[in-house]
């Protein structure tokens, strides 16, 4: 099993997952904050996908600048099947913690 | 579409604290943001408040480690001083300031080594050891709050006095840059080396 992926980790890959072809750095800052429904660091973002980089649970490519960006060019982000893998085994650590329960909880705490 | 620039000093202080491949491409991501998002939505000044905001952000993850270790590094120093006060205090000086300028020039070597820049070095001294100094100095607090015996403020007085503990973090700024500085010589130097630059 792969190493055990934060939120904020997962996060990002299910974000880099969703925005497909177009998972650059600003896409990818905007989608994360729209699922988590708060506001995040740029900084954040942008050392996590570092790290997942890292990990080789992720890839990068350049791609050409727009003119929005004075010409800078955008890093696109691709989920490599380590990604992938370690995507599904968070899953399935999930799952396997909430085996039994009926969701959402009910009663007194 | 807005043709509006963040301050600049604010994207200089960005590019210092990138790893060169990154420097254009996360640039380009907050100008994009801040042009398209930021600015149409909050209006001129909020939107360079937002700008700064980000950019610190980079700031302080990119000096976090060594800020950490130098902050305790500086707590640990005091503690000693204040629970376990020695007949004389040179060793200890001498091994805290060795301990001190290491971080302060690997820091400064690190940072220039993934920038490329010795501008970033000097600017990792100023960041670690303003970040050391707000750490160090909670910490000192924290352990007059635990510790303030008879025994314990004896120990702080013969040991230099709260004013010490407070004031000399903050005087050691000037050095950090000049430390960072040199460790940051070192890491341009590297940098250029392996990454051929111009």
């Amino acid at each position: 099993m792969a190493d055990v992926l934060g939120n904020f980790e997962q996060a990002v890959l299910l974000s880099v997952l969703r925005l497909g072809d177009e998972a650059y750095g600003r896409a990818i800052f905007n989608e994360v904050q729209a699922r988590l429904d708060r506001e995040v660091a740029a900084g954040a973002v942008h050392s996590t996908l570092n790290r997942l980089e890292g990990k080789g649970l992720l890839t990068s490519s350049m791609g050409p600048g727009t003119e929005v960006r004075a010409g800078r060019p955008r890093r696109y982000y691709k989920l490599s099947s380590t990604g992938r893998r370690a995507l599904n085994d968070a899953r399935s650590a999930v799952n396997n913690l909430w085996r039994g329960f009926r969701w959402p909880l009910k009663g007194r705490s | 579409m807005t043709s509006a620039m963040p301050p600049g000093w604010a994207e200089a202080l960005l590019r210092l604290v990138l790893d060169s491949r990154d420097q254009a491409s996360v640039s380009g991501d907050l100008l994009e943001e801040f042009r398209e998002n930021i600015r149409p939505t909050l209006g001129p000044g909020a939107a360079d408040r937002w700008y700064i905001r980000q950019v610190m952000g980079f700031v302080v993850r990119s000096t976090v480690v060594p800020a950490l270790l130098f902050g305790g590094a500086f707590v640990a120093r005091t503690a000693l001083d204040w629970l376990q006060p020695p007949a004389d205090f040179h060793t200890r000086s001498l091994i805290s300031t060795l301990v001190a300028a290491s971080i302060l020039l690997v820091s400064g070597f690190y940072a220039s080594w993934k920038n490329g820049t010795i501008l970033a070095g000097g600017l990792s001294g100023i960041a670690t050891t303003v970040l050391a100094t707000l750490l160090s100095s909670i910490g000192a607090l924290g352990l007059l709050v635990i510790r303030h015996d008879p025994a314990t403020l004896q120990a702080i007085e013969a040991s230099g006095g709260l004013g010490e503990v407070f004031f000399l973090p903050v005087m050691l700024i000037v050095p950090g840059v000049l430390l960072g500085t040199i460790g940051g010589a070192v890491g341009a130097v590297i940098h250029c080396r392996v990454r051929r630059c111009s």
